[in-house]
């Protein structure tokens, strides 16, 4: 039996974490279904991909065990996070400064 | 204890687990951009035909996303808490939740089937009964185009996820997983939460334009 078992890895998160975790997700879609009827202009926008980042960084952070797991897998997440983004704002950034 | 021998390239089990883990993030990137192209084409598209957007979105039934939505958040907490009952040596509650976030992936795809039925009774269907007219109808095709890949691709991966979970459900019922080694649980459980955080995302963008003006 080898010394260094998967015990000797992260501990897992308490079920009241998990269960609190949960109770915010579904907060969260309560929220963005709610503010999708108010007509706040181009805030309906922001509000609504705000909430889906903060309920992904949720999922992430404490299901995905980002928080307890080596910083290593952090850094792979976030890449491919952070691809998208150069993908979605350099095309942005052509579409937007055609001339009309 | 477990009687899974640790592969002769690692150093110890859980060495081995950290690489397992490793590859399946590498994966979950790929995932990410693969969906993100779709994103990226819905982005430019919206920006470049906003009205038709919220008006191919208003055609969306709000209700049905919103269940779909709960239903995968919940079984996305579900799975996470059936690996923590495996490391702490629960493994028959452990099956039954692995069980039930199958079922609830299940749930989901019937739901979305429903969709796209009424969907294409409403002839909302790019190509094959598509029966909108007006002055939007052209770019609101565009929309509904993007609809049915994002989903289809999500559809497909939820698919794949509930096939996976009964699997380890089964294997979890066999008492392949314990305290010390429960990886492939542990990456099927990863691979089910991006699908619930594609899922975070598709659901404002689809359903949710367009609905206060």
């Amino acid at each position: 039996m080898s010394p260094r078992s998967h015990r000797s890895g992260p501990k897992p998160p308490s079920l009241v974490v998990n269960l609190v975790v949960l109770a915010a997700l579904l907060g969260f879609l309560a929220l963005t279904v709610g503010t999708a009827y108010i007509n706040m202009g181009p805030a309906n926008v922001v509000a609504n991909v705000g909430i889906a980042v903060a309920k992904a960084i949720l999922v992430l952070t404490f299901y995905m065990r980002l928080k307890s797991d080596s910083p290593l897998f952090r850094i792979v997440a976030v890449s491919g996070f952070a691809w998208l983004a150069v993908l979605i704002a350099l095309s942005l950034a052509d579409l937007l400064t055609r001339p009309a | 204890m477990s009687t899974t021998p640790t592969a002769v390239q690692f150093d110890d089990a859980v060495q081995q687990r950290e690489a397992a883990t490793l590859g399946m993030w590498t994966f979950i990137s790929t995932e990410i951009l693969f969906f993100g192209v779709l994103f990226a084409a819905y982005t430019l598209c919206r920006t470049r035909f906003p009205e038709a957007f919220a008006e191919g979105s208003r055609h969306t039934d709000v209700l049905l996303g919103t269940a779909e939505t709960a239903v995968l958040l919940i079984s996305s907490c579900l799975v996470a808490v059936a690996v923590r009952e495996v490391q702490l040596g629960g493994q028959r509650i452990a099956t039954w939740l692995i069980a039930a976030t199958a079922a609830l992936g299940v749930c989901f795809l019937t739901m979305h089937g429903f969709e796209y039925v009424s969907e294409y009774h409403e002839g909302l269907v790019p190509a094959i009964r598509y029966t909108q007219s007006g002055p939007s109808a052209g770019q609101m095709e565009i929309f509904f185009c993007l609809y049915y890949f994002i989903t289809g691709f999500h559809g497909l991966h939820v698919t794949i996820g509930v096939i996976v979970l009964l699997v380890m459900a089964r294997r979890t019922h066999r008492g392949d997983f314990d305290q010390d080694y429960h990886t492939p649980l542990e990456m099927s459980a990863l691979y089910w939460h991006l699908v619930d955080i594609v899922w975070i995302f598709v659901f404002p963008l689809i359903y949710l334009i367009g609905r206060s003006g």
